[in-house]
């Protein structure tokens, strides 16, 4: 019986490959979970559902994306920033969810009143997130998570000098929002 | 000397040593500067302040064991949407097969008339599930490579979709009530396919189908045809999943989206010399095409303009409808439960579908900007 040597040749070349790519998947996903989880937990303040997002940032990034790409980190921040923000607009039941949360941060003080304004802080500034346009929301989320402007940058797919002014506007915007109506 | 730059100030509060030495110098004598600097570092502090939250603790190990359990981690080739349920893929892989054939026929007698299709004009041809299911892959007639590869990606902005397809992105002027304005963007840059007819792929694919094809002719045996389609953008709004319950905690589940617009260049297809009357003959054969749809291809007028829809009889109706000033083919969805209309104008095909009436899906893409 003949063997086809082009054939198996073929094969072997594509079973490489596709190792080659789930090793490097793995590789990017190990890299920059955390981070990934991070990002959206700093918009949701809430790990579980920050998780639920980075894993769908992944699935969504391994569908259509090479883990080798050049671009993969900036896509993963942007995306984890995106989706978790589309996630909270329109959201209302957080917020038994957020009060429940502040009571067991609060538990060591066991102050009702700190309780209290722990939730209602928190459902301000992820409201005023909401309001505001998705670019300086996302700016202010990336630089809160820890990315350099650098990262930022090219996360935005914009350049490095535009960084500081973006930031300086969207810092204002939050705080414009969240101070509407209370004494911050 | 011009007061510092507000991006420079506040550079200047996560980099004490940002400024240069004139404008160290200009900030060292300005008060107005060192005024608005005040201003902006207090306005970070707040932003930072805010903005904390306790860091996530993650067990990346155990997330990688989800990911890879999660059903929709396995690698895939192509585009899947979201919305389509899995009991429905045959069927909308057998649509799929429907398009190709209907264009490779359509492209095939094009060669003879004119050597290029360019198509202009669309035609609705009816399609029954018996056609759908009669159809093979593609890759089962020969081998399909991309010379271009096939690149869909999900972007986030209108301005991305247009830089990746190079597409001027269809602008919805009023959403439909009801419709969320929660907007999802695809785009995708041109990509080039040659399919290569096998004879003995074909026989083979088909044997081990249990079907018997017609002997494919030995002038398309090994002919190729080049397959140019795209580029692409899709606009999606609506929420693609929801959050829902289940025994084991929550979970993604995919939902229908309330619109979706798409726009693409016309497909172009050339053959390397298999001919035209070949193609259509093989491809007319194959068992289980109704004697409708081969009656509907082969009546088309001027198939070198015109592309062919194929439409799921059992499942919609189509009219003819002015869209931006050209004839376009609407879609209804026999249950009533969406509509879609696809019109061809200077090159371009563009479709509008969504769980809407037709009026409504026709009023929105006669509008889009």
């Amino acid at each position: 019986m003949g063997v086809n040597l082009e054939a198996a040749s073929e094969a072997g070349r594509r079973l490489g490959a596709v190792r080659s790519n789930e090793e490097s998947f793995e590789a990017l996903f190990r890299a920059e979970y955390t981070r990934v989880a991070g990002i959206a937990n700093r918009v949701l303040a809430d790990p579980h559902e920050a998780e639920d997002v980075a894993q769908e940032v992944f699935i969504d990034f391994n569908r259509l994306h090479s883990a080798t790409a050049h671009y993969a980190s900036a896509w993963l921040y942007r995306a984890a920033a995106h989706k978790a923000l589309n996630r909270m607009r329109g959201r209302r039941r957080r917020e038994r969810r957020e009060f429940a949360q502040a009571a067991d941060e609060g538990a060591s003080t066991i102050d009702p009143q700190h309780m209290l304004e722990v939730s209602e802080d928190r459902r301000k500034v992820r409201e005023a997130l909401a309001r505001m346009a998705p670019k300086p929301a996302t700016v202010l989320v990336l630089r809160a998570s820890g990315l350099s402007y650098s990262e930022v940058a090219q996360a935005l797919g914009v350049g490095i000098g535009q960084i500081g002014t973006l930031l300086r506007r969207a810092e204002a915007a939050l705080r414009k929002e969240v101070t509407r109506g209370s004494s911050l | 000397m011009a007061h510092l730059s507000e991006g420079t100030l506040r550079r200047k509060v996560d980099d004490q040593d940002a400024l240069n030495g004139s404008d160290a110098r200009h900030y060292a004598t300005c008060t107005e500067c060192q005024t608005q600097y005040e201003t902006f570092a207090d306005d970070a502090r707040v932003a930072a302040s805010l903005l904390a939250t306790p860091d996530v603790k993650v067990d990346v190990s155990s997330a990688f064991k989800r990911f890879q359990s999660a059903p929709a981690a396995q690698p895939r080739f192509g585009i899947r949407l979201p919305v389509v349920r899995p009991a429905m893929r045959p069927v909308f892989g057998g649509l799929a097969a429907a398009v190709a054939l209907v264009l490779l026929i359509g492209t095939g007698i094009a060669q003879d008339l004119l050597g290029v299709f360019s198509p202009t004009s669309i035609t609705p041809v009816p399609v029954s599930v018996a056609d759908l299911q009669s159809l093979s892959e593609l890759g089962t007639y020969g081998t399909l490579t991309w010379t271009t590869q096939l690149q869909p990606q999900l972007v986030t902005s209108a301005a991305e979709a247009a830089s990746v397809s190079g597409l001027k992105v269809p602008v919805v002027s009023s959403l439909p009530a009801g419709v969320s304005s929660t907007v999802t963007y695809a785009a995708m840059p041109q990509a080039v396919g040659v399919l290569t007819f096998d004879a003995a792929k074909a026989a083979a694919a088909a044997t081990a189908a249990g079907k018997t094809l017609p002997p494919m002719p030995s002038g398309m045996d090994g002919s190729t045809l080049t397959v140019t389609v795209g580029p692409a953008v899709v606009e999606v709004y609506g929420d693609l999943m929801k959050s829902g319950s289940t025994s084991s905690g929550s979970t993604q589940i995919p939902t229908i989206p309330g619109l979706i617009v798409a726009e693409s260049s016309a497909p172009l297809v050339t053959s390397s010399h298999s001919t035209t009357k070949e193609i259509e003959d093989y491809l007319l054969a194959q068992p289980g095409i109704s004697p409708t749809l081969a009656a509907a291809i082969r009546a088309v007028g001027d198939p070198s303009k015109t592309l062919l829809i194929p439409i799921p009889i059992e499942y919609a109706t189509s009219t003819t409808v002015q869209v931006q000033g050209v004839n376009g083919v609407a879609l209804g969805d026999n249950t009533g439960l969406g509509a879609a209309v696809v019109w061809i104008k200077n090159g371009v095909i563009y479709g509008v579908a969504g769980t809407l009436t037709q009026d409504v899906v026709v009023g929105v893409a006669d509008h889009l900007g």
